[in-house]
């Protein structure tokens, strides 16, 4: 056996039916390639941003758990807003029409959004979030505030890395306690309700139940005899 | 003079000492987030470094406790004897609720009205099977929701954001009411009571009095002493430096803790938030 035949043979028999496969088969490997991307390729972008391809379908992530009365029933009805179906919540112009708006403060007419974690605690202005005029309807197709972007808008100016799921948060979060939010965030009031109920239900039967106990220990004096632990008390 | 009972194993000590630091310093640091816009709340901020570095503390504090829980429940697993294992944890010295915790808790609330005799109590008494499970339970609760509100991002890739709303409300409700039972209850049962006043020395010391065990667990040491186990469980007193020290520890928990109870209970109508 000659070099020549040591070199040749594996390269006849191997070698040339991988490179015609490469040119055959892979015509066929580009054309999968190109779907498999892009279900790939747009899988990332459709978590993060609730978009399909290039239609909205996914407009606020909990959606079809929500119900919304007389729409429809979710298998999920508890979460917030969802239920919140409005006249006038998608204009460009939330306050348009709306007399001496230009003189007034946003908590002159918005008490109720001014006590949330943001503007309390974090010391935010409402512009930093709602943006300048003029404010949108959050659920006007172009609003930054549209659930479909306010991640990327709004909420990762300050939170980096925010999620379509993450600015799901409620940001004005209702009173827990109230009726309202029976209606407004079902698991909120509920959550609250629970807990309430467990932490009353302990103090109900313990603080009586020590309160007891101290006052009749105080009449009732253990044995001091510790020489004889063997006898049986009676 | 041997007049001590054996309770508690160094390692539950500690595990009890770590618990009541890190307790303290997570009712301490939540709180004075709580509490921030009244100056009480902000003063105790300021001790910790402010109003962000409190909450910095708080969740590293708070993963060490997760981390302790975790490795209490593997201390758990080790020490349960596996062998024949339903009924080596169902028995007397198990903390596990058996049927006659109940009856024990009607007989002494009957013995607080003068109506029963006093229960004879095992190894456990109801109420340390409380605590213990409510703390059990209160570390799962207030871990996991704490978990999700620090790493918020990697807990919205798994659940909506308004689960956050809802594990703040679960959080903190459950946090006052930990707080709440042990400021008051534990604290009262383990210092007020006659019998322990001014202290109970048995989870830094790791015996009892046994006097006390004799009035309170009678069932126990009559156990104890018909397997013939009471001499060897016998100790005497630690030395007065020892106790000295346990007090001074103990009393500066409570202190802490009723400075918490009550600056709470006094600025409660100031929480904005
Ligand atoms: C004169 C009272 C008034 C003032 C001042 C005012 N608003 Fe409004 N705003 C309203 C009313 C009324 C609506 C509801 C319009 C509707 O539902 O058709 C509204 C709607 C909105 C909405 C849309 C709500 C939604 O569901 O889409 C936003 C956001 C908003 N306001 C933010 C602000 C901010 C931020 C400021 C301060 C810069 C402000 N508003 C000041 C009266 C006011
Ligand atoms: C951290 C960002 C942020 C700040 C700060 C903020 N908002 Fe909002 N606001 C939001 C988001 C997000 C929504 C949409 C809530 C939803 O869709 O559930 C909203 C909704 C609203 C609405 C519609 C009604 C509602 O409750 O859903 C009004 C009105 C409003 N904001 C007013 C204000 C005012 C007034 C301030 C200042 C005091 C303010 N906001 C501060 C983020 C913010
Ligand atoms: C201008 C900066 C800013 C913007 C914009 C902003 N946040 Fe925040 N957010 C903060 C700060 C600061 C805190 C911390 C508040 C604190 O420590 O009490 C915070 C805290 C939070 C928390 C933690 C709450 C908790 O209970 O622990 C959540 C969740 C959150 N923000 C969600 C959002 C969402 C959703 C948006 C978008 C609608 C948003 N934020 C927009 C600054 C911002």
């Amino acid at each position: 056996m000659t070099l020549k035949h040591i070199i040749f043979k594996p390269l006849i028999c191997f070698a040339l039916p991988m490179v015609t496969c490469v040119f055959i088969v892979s015509g066929i490997g580009w054309g999968q390639e190109e779907t498999a991307s892009f279900i790939r390729r747009y899988k990332q972008y459709e978590v993060s941003s609730g978009y399909y391809e290039q239609y909205e379908v996914k407009p606020r992530h909990e959606r079809p758990f929500v119900e919304i009365p007389g729409v429809r029933t979710g298998r999920f009805p508890y979460s917030p807003s969802g239920a919140a179906v409005r006249f006038n919540a998608r204009r460009a112009d939330a306050h348009q029409g709306i007399r001496f708006y230009e003189n007034r403060r946003c908590e002159d007419c918005h008490m109720a959004q001014t006590l949330d974690l943001h503007t309390i605690r974090a010391n935010l202005t409402c512009r930093q979030c709602h943006g300048g005029e003029p404010i949108a309807n959050n659920d006007h197709y172009f609003s930054p505030m549209n659930p479909i972007r306010r991640h990327a808008y709004v909420c990762s100016k300050c939170h980096q890395g925010a999620s379509a799921a993450y600015s799901a948060y409620v940001i004005h979060e209702p009173n827990p306690s109230l009726m309202a939010t029976q209606e407004s965030f079902p698991v909120l009031f509920y959550a609250f309700w629970i807990m309430i109920g467990i932490a009353v239900g302990t103090f109900a039967v313990f603080l009586p139940h020590t309160i007891l106990w101290g006052i009749r220990e105080l009449f009732f004096k253990k044995e001091t005899t510790v020489e004889a632990p063997h006898e049986k008390q009676t | 003079m041997k007049n001590r009972l054996k309770r508690f194993t160094p390692v539950q000590r500690i595990f009890h000492a770590v618990l009541m630091l890190s307790f303290i310093f997570m009712g301490a640091t939540g709180l004075s987030r709580m509490y921030m816009n009244t100056p009480w709340g902000k003063w105790m901020g300021s001790l910790f470094g402010g109003y962000d570095v409190s909450l910095a503390a708080h969740k590293y504090v708070g993963i060490c406790m997760i981390i302790g829980f975790l490795i209490h429940f593997l201390y758990l697993m080790i020490k349960i004897n596996w062998l024949n294992f339903p009924k080596s944890v169902i028995g007397p010295d198990s903390l596990l609720p058996r049927p006659k915790d109940m009856t024990d808790f009607f007989q002494h609330i009957g013995w607080f009205f003068g109506a029963k005799k006093l229960p004879e109590f095992d190894r456990w008494g109801y109420w340390e099977k409380f605590d213990y499970w409510a703390v059990f339970w209160g570390m799962a609760i207030i871990g996991v929701t704490g978990l999700m509100m620090a790493f918020p991002l990697f807990a919205t890739r798994y659940m909506p954001g308004w689960g956050l709303n809802v594990a703040f409300w679960i959080h903190r409700i459950e946090a006052i009411l930990a707080m709440a039972h042990v400021f008051i209850i534990h604290f009262f049962i383990a210092h007020l009571r006659r019998h322990h006043f001014p202290m109970d020395r048995a989870m830094f010391e790791g015996s009892s009095d046994l006097a006390t065990i004799k009035s309170e667990k009678a069932a126990w040491l009559d156990r104890l002493k018909n397997s013939g186990e009471l001499e060897g469980m016998l100790v005497a007193q630690a030395a007065p430096l020892r106790r000295v020290v346990f007090y001074c520890f103990g009393y500066a928990v409570v202190a802490s803790g009723l400075f918490l109870l009550i600056g709470a209970l006094v600025n409660f109508r100031f929480i904005l938030w």
